[in-house]
């Protein structure tokens, strides 16, 4: 019977990857249907937002003080060279807000929090747990997924505030203290490029990818199955499509943004 | 005596008492920590010549990938992806500030100088440490909980060279190739950028391109991603090696090793960037 239809051989490999991708898309979806349902679940958020703060913060700032004096480094000097060393203030303003406090975000979201929330979920799924609960009629997606979703939202939010700030001070430091440069000018000109499109979409990109982390690492944990080995697989592959997910949607973000709010 | 003066220290400050254990607890994890790592290093050898067929599964198994992540090409197009995104973004800010300075014809310098000296060693640590650092902590977790360890050694395999080693080997041979994969990506990618969208001459790109790009940075920058590599490897399959409670734990061991795994490759990055290229930047556009 099969054997009539030449395409079902080809359709069979491609099977697997589309419906990964169709189930997530679905919880996507479910999650934001549940979102908007009434009893939201705060504690359970609270809870969340705690822990990711908790395991995320000091990576953050440390992650934030590297990238920037690097920046500084490579970029002051160059900089510098052309002579235009007053203006480093601006570069790295710009730098920090728009790329650095996202992308700093992204590892550390990715790497911290979405990793052991699918180790949190994956577990409860192999336990059965997940199972237990639609038993009782509590719907998983709106008491597990949602807050987790919105928590990493929250934190992710403050997570880029705080690696701007600590950016921006580690910047400063450098250019003053080790490149001699001028306080007085770096101060005026971190506000000569970046403007208020740019903090904007700084924050519009650390929502989106507290979104993906979260939808990434719930999808993969609820799904996972095999055993202790699944759940360690299920980590594996969060990481890696978080880390795929976040980098691409930052690149297609900065595309779209850069000449809007560059132009100004 | 010493027993009760530490009793009623406890009872008199427990909060002290408890850091002063968390401290100690911590001073001897970083002790096992190095032991674990000389030992892993020293067993390389008995990796290359007695274990040579495990190393090459392993080896295997990192650049293609098993399971999901084969589907999408493994090891090789994940790290092309996330290196060519972050080319991406330095052919666009490179041009954006070099534009906003009045050189934008000077792009192909940030392609040089940003893509070798800073992109390709943090993109690339980290995206090892996501991809098989993280894998290799999955695996070793699962066979920690599961005792396969364990069964390894009672069945006279030391385990340390066996799972440990090879996978460093592994890590070791895995990055030359790599690099030079990734390194093309970005400064293709780069160029792509910077000539098709923004209109720039090719010409004028690649004359400053070449003019920057100094053989010495991109040896350099290939040796510093095989030796990341190294250290990622080393981080992770610790973690793994003594994962414990449960599936969860295993989790939480791979959050915590990809955590500090970044952490230690972007010092690295940093601090060696400052070594090598220091203040002078090491280059003359006065010629």
């Amino acid at each position: 019977m099969v054997s009539t239809l030449p395409l079902v051989g080809l359709t069979k490999p491609l099977k697997k990857p589309l419906r990964e991708v169709g189930g997530f898309v679905a919880l996507a979806l479910d999650t934001f249907v549940q979102m908007v349902r009434p009893p939201f679940f705060w504690r359970e958020c609270l809870e969340q937002c705690w822990f990711v703060s908790r395991v995320a913060t000091i990576p953050a700032i440390a992650q934030s003080i590297a990238f920037n004096g690097m920046v500084v480094y490579l970029f002051g000097v160059a900089a510098v060279s052309f002579g235009a060393g007053d203006i480093n203030g601006a570069g790295s303003g710009l730098a920090t807000v728009s790329q650095i406090g996202p992308v700093a975000t992204v590892f550390v979201l990715s790497g911290a929090a979405a990793t052991a929330m699918c180790a949190d979920l994956g577990a409860r799924t192999i336990r059965e747990e997940i199972d237990a609960m639609r038993v009782l009629g509590i719907n998983p997606v709106h008491r597990l997924v949602v807050p987790r979703v919105v928590a990493l939202i929250i934190t992710g939010n403050l997570i880029n505030g705080l690696v701007i700030i600590s950016g921006l001070c580690a910047d400063y430091a450098f250019t003053i203290y080790a490149l001699n440069g001028n306080p007085g000018a770096f101060a005026t000109s971190v506000t000569l490029l970046t403007n208020l499109p740019v903090v904007v979409v700084s924050f519009v990109k650390a929502s989106i990818f507290g979104m993906l982390a979260g939808l990434i690492a719930c999808y993969k944990g609820l799904t996972a199955g095999g055993g202790p080995q699944g759940v360690g697989s299920a980590v594996n592959e969060t990481v890696v499509y978080t880390f795929m997910a976040l980098l691409i949607a930052n690149v297609i973000i900065s595309v779209i943004t850069a000449t809007t709010t560059l132009a100004t | 005596m010493s027993g009760d003066v530490r009793t009623v220290f406890n009872a008199r400050f427990p909060r002290a008492a408890r850091s002063a254990r968390t401290a100690a607890r911590e001073w001897g994890r970083l002790g096992e920590q190095t032991a674990f790592y000389v030992e892993a290093l020293v067993n390389i050898r008995q990796a290359l010549t007695r274990y040579m067929t495990e190393t090459l599964r392993v080896l295997a198994e990192m650049s293609l990938g098993v399971g999901a992540l084969a589907l999408l090409g493994g090891e090789v197009v994940v790290l092309a992806v996330l290196t060519g995104a972050a080319a991406a973004v330095v052919g666009i800010f490179g041009y954006v500030q070099a534009s906003s300075l009045g050189v934008g014809a000077i792009a192909g310098f940030f392609s040089a100088y940003a893509n070798v000296r800073l992109q390709l060693p943090l993109v690339v640590a980290n995206g090892l440490a996501a991809t098989i650092g993280a894998g290799a902590t999955a695996q070793l977790g699962a066979m920690r909980i599961s005792e396969e360890i364990d069964a390894l050694e009672v069945i006279g395999i030391r385990s340390i060279p066996y799972l440990v080693s090879t996978r460093v080997l592994g890590g070791l041979l895995v990055v030359p190739p790599l690099y030079c994969v990734t390194f093309v990506g970005s400064v293709f990618i780069t160029r792509t950028v910077v000539i098709l969208a923004y209109h720039q001459g090719a010409g004028g790109f690649d004359h400053w391109f070449n003019t920057f790009l100094l053989p010495r940075d991109v040896l350099v920058s290939g040796l510093e991603c095989t030796v990341q590599a190294v250290i990622v490897m080393l981080i992770h399959t610790y973690y793994g090696y003594t994962a414990s409670g449960g599936p969860a734990g295993v989790g939480e061991a791979v959050g915590r090793a990809v955590r500090a795994s970044i952490f230690v490759s972007i010092t690295i990055t940093f601090v060696l960037a400052l070594v090598l290229y220091g203040k002078s930047g090491d280059f003359h556009l006065s010629g």
